[in-house]
């Protein structure tokens, strides 16, 4: 074979030129790699060019139409930082940022403490376990119009079952809830808390199976309590679902607003007013594009700030 | 290659489906050809299972022309209408016809180009009809107005007899309805209240800005402080069920007035039509009832020798600026139609009040069964001076949005009056540019 070779490959020689065969083979394996790399953008293409058309091309046209004075008809108009230094001195905008970053700081923690106690609740061996993660898991499938109709009713001041409960155990001035302006983002909160943790406590529940069970053996071997079993091989376990959860969380909080929306609208005054529904309003009410684009791409720039502190937050802890 | 196939089917179909949506064409500026032969207009409407006027008007347009025939597209209802109808004309995919159904977005929609120049049509309409000057920019006018509701003051008869209080004459000032109240409510048995006034900023604001000559542009709210003062009190003292009862437990204004919960209502003259409705269903309770016009600030408007000042946003129709041209004939035959006699007395028939209020049209309106006929109700419904609600400017939805807040923070008894007023002053200023 050797001398077979090396006559092919000697100078003048009839047949396929220098590096003959190899070429035969590199163009069969050259047609092979574009056949499957065809066939694996026609796998990703149906939902490539859906996501193209419904979300990048739009998230690129939303940065051009921040420097603009678009109204939705006619032309758009560059009017360069216009509207990026009128966020500056716009005390609605501030309002909205301050009320999304109140939610934020309350709706993270409490929804992260409550679905990792329902998980580790619901992590055992548990007559109706299945049952009882479902009703955890209800809230999140239910309409969330119908969440804030009934909620509503539940927090209304004079007649609502919760303030009853409160004036039945001596509190004589119960909270006005959705109708105070101090108590409205309570309200919007813990009901976002409800809704909310029977989604995260699915995905920690995932994540604990995936914590090994001979390491809790060592640990009680060792002589390890449920606390220090808790804190030492439980949580460790499961920082890669944390991760995941509280970054998931984070950005779900910001962009707060169906929920809002149908239950208090923003108000009372502006007392619930989140970003969002700033963006909603300038954009779609007040037909102010331009504008609204501008105030979505601070929200932007704020979700990836906090998702990249986050991200080296978590490698540092990796490392 | 088997497995392109559908990628190269989606991947014509965007392509097509984008050349499509970009094809509307500008209107032309040379006199339109009339189409020969039968044309079809679109027409835009909402919620047509509950609300028939459009197919209404479309059918009688088509009787008396047979060869047009109106076909109503169903658009969304609520505030989503504008954000469709906005997003169906930005991409030249709207009806022929569109219903303005506020003055909120009539400057949108006019400064946008999206609607055809009718002073035409207009200038052959009756003088009289409600609302056709709201429509007017730059000299030229742009919707003609088919409906034009106004609000009135609806009152139960069979409470204020219980209650041994007098009716309304037509002379009461709004000193004279919050007394009114009071007595019904304490003359009333059980938790029945004087008067609802349901949740939305128009119940307070509507009537302070078309009563004490204030303005949306002007950054200077002052005027709502007595009209809000006023309702402050009625719900303090118990006469009116507190705001935040109505935004929590969903209350709606049929059944409080419907189910005899509350013996005043000042509401649109669309509700007459519902209740009407409501009480041959068997939904509402079967009572004697009646309108009053609106209570007024003070005497120099009120008794039935004077026309009570009130508020309401004609509805208006106007043409696509992207229609075809050989259709524009058509269609402004059609907006003539609807905003004249012939139009007004087909809805005045399903119970709708038109913008033309004719003898006629008013005969056709109470000849409707279940409708109270008594003087003081025609007097309400045909006679009153209807300042618009959103009065057309750049500033008016902002402004409006504006004073929505102010409306839930005062409600709510959040925020004071006077406090609430000089914020909403100052974010006009910040937020609208007003000075």
């Amino acid at each position: 074979m050797a001398t077979i070779a090396a006559d092919e490959r000697s100078p003048g020689a009839v047949g396929p030129g220098p590096d003959g065969p190899r070429t035969g083979r590199n163009r069969a394996g050259r047609k092979l790699k574009l056949r499957n790399t065809l066939i694996g953008w026609s796998f990703i293409l149906p939902n490539f060019i859906g996501f193209a058309v419904l979300t990048l091309i739009p998230v690129f046209a939303l940065f051009y139409v921040s420097f603009t004075n678009w109204n939705v008809f006619g032309a758009a108009q560059w009017t360069g930082l216009d509207n990026y230094t009128r966020l500056f001195g716009d005390a609605s905008f501030q309002k909205a940022l301050f009320n999304t970053f109140y939610y934020s700081v309350f709706h993270i923690p409490l929804t992260l403490a409550a679905s990792l106690g329902l998980a580790l609740l619901l992590n055992r061996k548990l007559r109706g376990v299945a049952f009882f993660r479902t009703v955890a898991f209800f809230p999140y499938i239910t309409s969330v119009v119908a969440i804030a109709v009934v909620w509503n009713m539940l927090f209304s001041p004079e007649f609502g079952p919760i303030n009853q409960f409160l004036r039945a155990i001596g509190i004589d001035n119960p909270p006005g809830w959705t109708t105070s302006a101090t108590w409205a983002m309570p309200a919007v909160i813990l009901v976002s808390v409800w809704r909310e943790m029977g989604y995260y406590m699915l995905l920690l529940l995932a994540g604990l199976q995936t914590v090994p069970a001979q390491l809790y053996e060592a640990a009680r071997m060792d002589g390890a309590n449920a606390w220090q079993r808790f804190w030492n091989v439980t949580l460790p376990g499961l920082r890669p679902t944390m991760f995941f959860v509280t970054v998931m969380l984070t950005i779900q909080s910001f962009k707060i607003f169906d929920l809002i929306l149908v239950m208090t609208n923003g108000g009372p005054g502006q007392s619930t007013l989140v970003l969002s529904q700033y963006i909603y309003q300038k954009g779609f009410v007040e037909n102010q594009f331009g504008y609204a684009s501008a105030v979505s791409v601070a929200l932007f720039a704020i979700c990836l700030v906090v998702t990249i502190i986050q991200f080296i937050a978590n490698k540092r802890r990796e490392s | 290659m088997k497995r392109k196939t559908p990628v190269l089917i989606g991947m014509t179909a965007a392509l097509a489906l984008t050349l499509t949506a970009c094809s509307g064409d500008d209107g032309g500026s040379d006199t339109p050809p009339a189409a020969e032969g039968p044309v079809t207009l679109t027409l835009a409407g909402w919620s047509l299972s509950s609300t028939p006027e459009f197919q209404t008007l479309a059918d009688a347009f088509n009787e008396e022309n047979p060869d047009v025939t109106v076909e109503v597209q169903e658009y969304a209802a609520g505030d989503d209408y504008d954000t469709q109808m906005t997003a169906d004309l930005a991409a030249g995919t709207a009806p022929d016809v569109y219903v303005l159904k506020n003055l909120k977005n009539f400057f949108t929609y006019q400064s946008g180009g999206q609607l055809l120049d009718v002073s035409e049509v207009t200038g052959a309409l009756d003088p009289s009809t409600g609302g056709l000057d709201a429509y007017e920019a730059d000299g030229a006018s742009y919707a003609v107005p088919y409906r034009q509701d106004s609000w009135v003051l609806y009152y139960n008869q069979d409470m204020f007899d219980e209650a041994g209080v007098d009716q309304p004459d037509g002379s009461w000032t709004w000193d004279d309805y919050e007394q009114a109240a009071n007595d019904l409510t304490d003359g009333l048995e059980g938790d029945a209240r004087g008067t609802y006034q349901h949740s939305w900023q128009s119940t307070v604001q509507g009537f302070a800005l078309a009563q004490s000559g204030g303005a949306l542009d002007t950054a200077d709210y002052g005027y709502l402080e007595p009209f809000y003062d006023r309702v402050l009190d009625l719900q303090d003292s118990g006469a009116q069920v507190d705001f935040g009862t109505i935004t929590t437990n969903s209350l709606t204004y049929q059944a409080e007035f419907g189910t005899q919960k509350a013996a005043m209502l000042p509401m649109g003259s669309w509700y007459v039509a519902t209740l009407i409705a409501q009480q041959a269903s068997g939904e509402a309770d079967e009572f004697a009832w009646g309108l009053a016009p609106i209570p007024q600030v003070d005497s120099s408007t009120t008794g039935t020798d004077a026309t009570p000042v009130t508020f309401g946003d004609p509805t208006g129709l106007g043409i696509n600026a992207g229609i075809d041209e050989e259709k524009i004939q058509a269609a402004q035959d059609f907006l003539a139609f609807a905003a004249g006699e012939g139009g007004a007395n087909a809805l005045a028939e399903i119970g709708i009040t038109p913008a033309l209020l004719g003898d006629d049209v008013v005969d056709t309106y109470f000849g409707l069964e279940g409708m109270p006929t008594d003087d003081l109700t025609r007097f309400a419904f045909s006679t009153h001076e209807t300042l618009p609600e959103n009065p057309v400017g750049a500033s008016t939805a902002i402004v409006q949005n504006i004073l929505g807040d102010l409306h839930s923070a005062v409600m709510s008894e959040s925020t004071s009056v006077a406090d609430a007023i000089s914020e909403a002053e100052a974010r006009a200023a910040n937020e609208a540019g007003i000075s």
